[in-house]
């Protein structure tokens, strides 16, 4: 598998990476702010990958990362109108932490800078297509759907943080 | 309502799991990790399918907004109670509260009762923290732990939605007083796991 499709991929076979991406497109699709919460995690990624390019230590990404899928779930299923800045606020905070816990897994420079542009690129995708999809869902039985799903993810991302921290996996 | 083509399928396959199904099975604390087997945990312990199903039943009972509330509440609270069980809190009487849960959940579905929405959700929570805790307490170590609370929870979820499925039937009076009979048979089935564990 090239470093690019291994990118790609990344984020969608990364089970804490994909569970944060699916909340995350979700919240945005059902509260139909598309542009400006795509951008922003779109910004966050970016630098989120940039700084993991620049080799930053060991962070707090990964529990960062699950602490806002479990927020996005939430608010999925409590379903209110919010203010914009609040999806793009948890997008640009889902990029960042998605990015600096998505640290190459290969050793030349060409292979590790295209293994970070096929995690940027596929993780992009993933969120405009969900938000894309979840906007498409406006049937009542469809909305409810998605808050049970919400609910869904909110209490696997809790307890995937409580493993962490029994496990002494916590940063 | 027209009936699916595929609904005999399913509660052939639904009855299946059942017998196949020990009591207490899903808090024995002996199963393989991952995905597969999260979404096993639930499904071979029937304590915890008849009292999912009860959750769901109960739901689709007393009608919007308790038919998609009661779904969402317990999972969220369900979570909290797994957070207790993995930091290792001791919660007695755990398998009594999940016997509790089917007995009271099926009578709730057998007398049609319809209590004001929060004290059916809160009754609903509060059953949860048990079979949160259940399965926090027994989470494999590794890294399949990710998917194999993800899968659990799933498992959960489409047990509740196996519940309002069959529960929407209450719109008929058929389909009422089979319901009912299902609550009754839950509760049932809650008393011998009760004696069981008591």
């Amino acid at each position: 598998m090239s470093a690019l499709v291994g990118g790609l991929l990344s984020p969608l076979l990364t089970p804490t990476h994909a569970l944060a991406l699916l909340a995350l497109g979700l919240l945005i699709g059902q509260e139909r702010a598309s542009a400006p919460s795509i951008a922003a995690f779109i910004a966050g990624l970016t630098a989120g990958l940039v700084a993991i390019a620049w080799a930053v230590g060991e962070t707090w990404a990964p529990d960062i990362l699950l602490a806002a899928a479990a927020v996005s779930a939430g608010l999925i299923a409590l379903a209110q109108p919010l203010p914009r800045i609040v999806p793009a606020g948890l997008a640009a905070v889902i990029g960042v932490a998605l990015g600096l816990d998505s640290p190459p897994e290969v050793i030349s420079v060409g292979a590790a800078t295209a293994m970070l542009i096929g995690t940027g690129i596929g993780a992009g995708l993933a969120v405009a297509l969900i938000a894309a999809g979840a906007q498409q869902l406006t049937r009542w039985w469809q909305r409810l759907g998605l808050r049970i799903v919400g609910s869904w993810i909110a209490a696997s991302a809790v307890l995937v943080l409580a493993l962490r921290y029994g496990h002494g996996l916590m940063f | 309502m027209k009936q699916s083509p595929q609904a005999p399928l399913l509660a052939a396959l639904f009855l299946a799991l059942a017998l196949a199904s020990t009591p207490a099975a899903a808090h024995t604390g002996s199963m393989q990790g991952g995905f597969v087997g999260g979404l096993a945990h639930p499904l071979f312990g029937l304590d915890h399918i008849i009292a999912m199903v009860a959750v769901g039943l109960w739901g689709a009972f007393l009608g919007p907004p308790a038919i998609w509330l009661l779904p969402v509440v317990f999972p969220l609270v369900m979570a909290a109670g797994g957070v207790v069980g993995i930091l290792g809190v001791p919660l007695p009487g755990t398998e009594i509260g999940i016997a509790l849960s089917a007995v009271v959940l099926g009578l709730m579905v057998m007398l049609a009762a319809r209590p004001p929405l929060a004290v059916a959700a809160m009754l609903v929570g509060a059953f949860a923290v048990f079979h949160g805790y259940a399965h926090g307490a027994e989470l494999p170590p590794g890294a399949d732990a990710v998917t194999y609370c993800i899968a659990f929870v799933i498992a959960t979820g489409l047990l509740h939605l196996a519940g309002v499925a069959f529960g929407l039937s209450a719109r008929w009076p058929a389909g009422r007083f089979v319901v009912r009979a299902a609550g009754g048979a839950i509760a049932l089935g809650g008393t011998a796991f009760l004696s069981l564990v008591g």
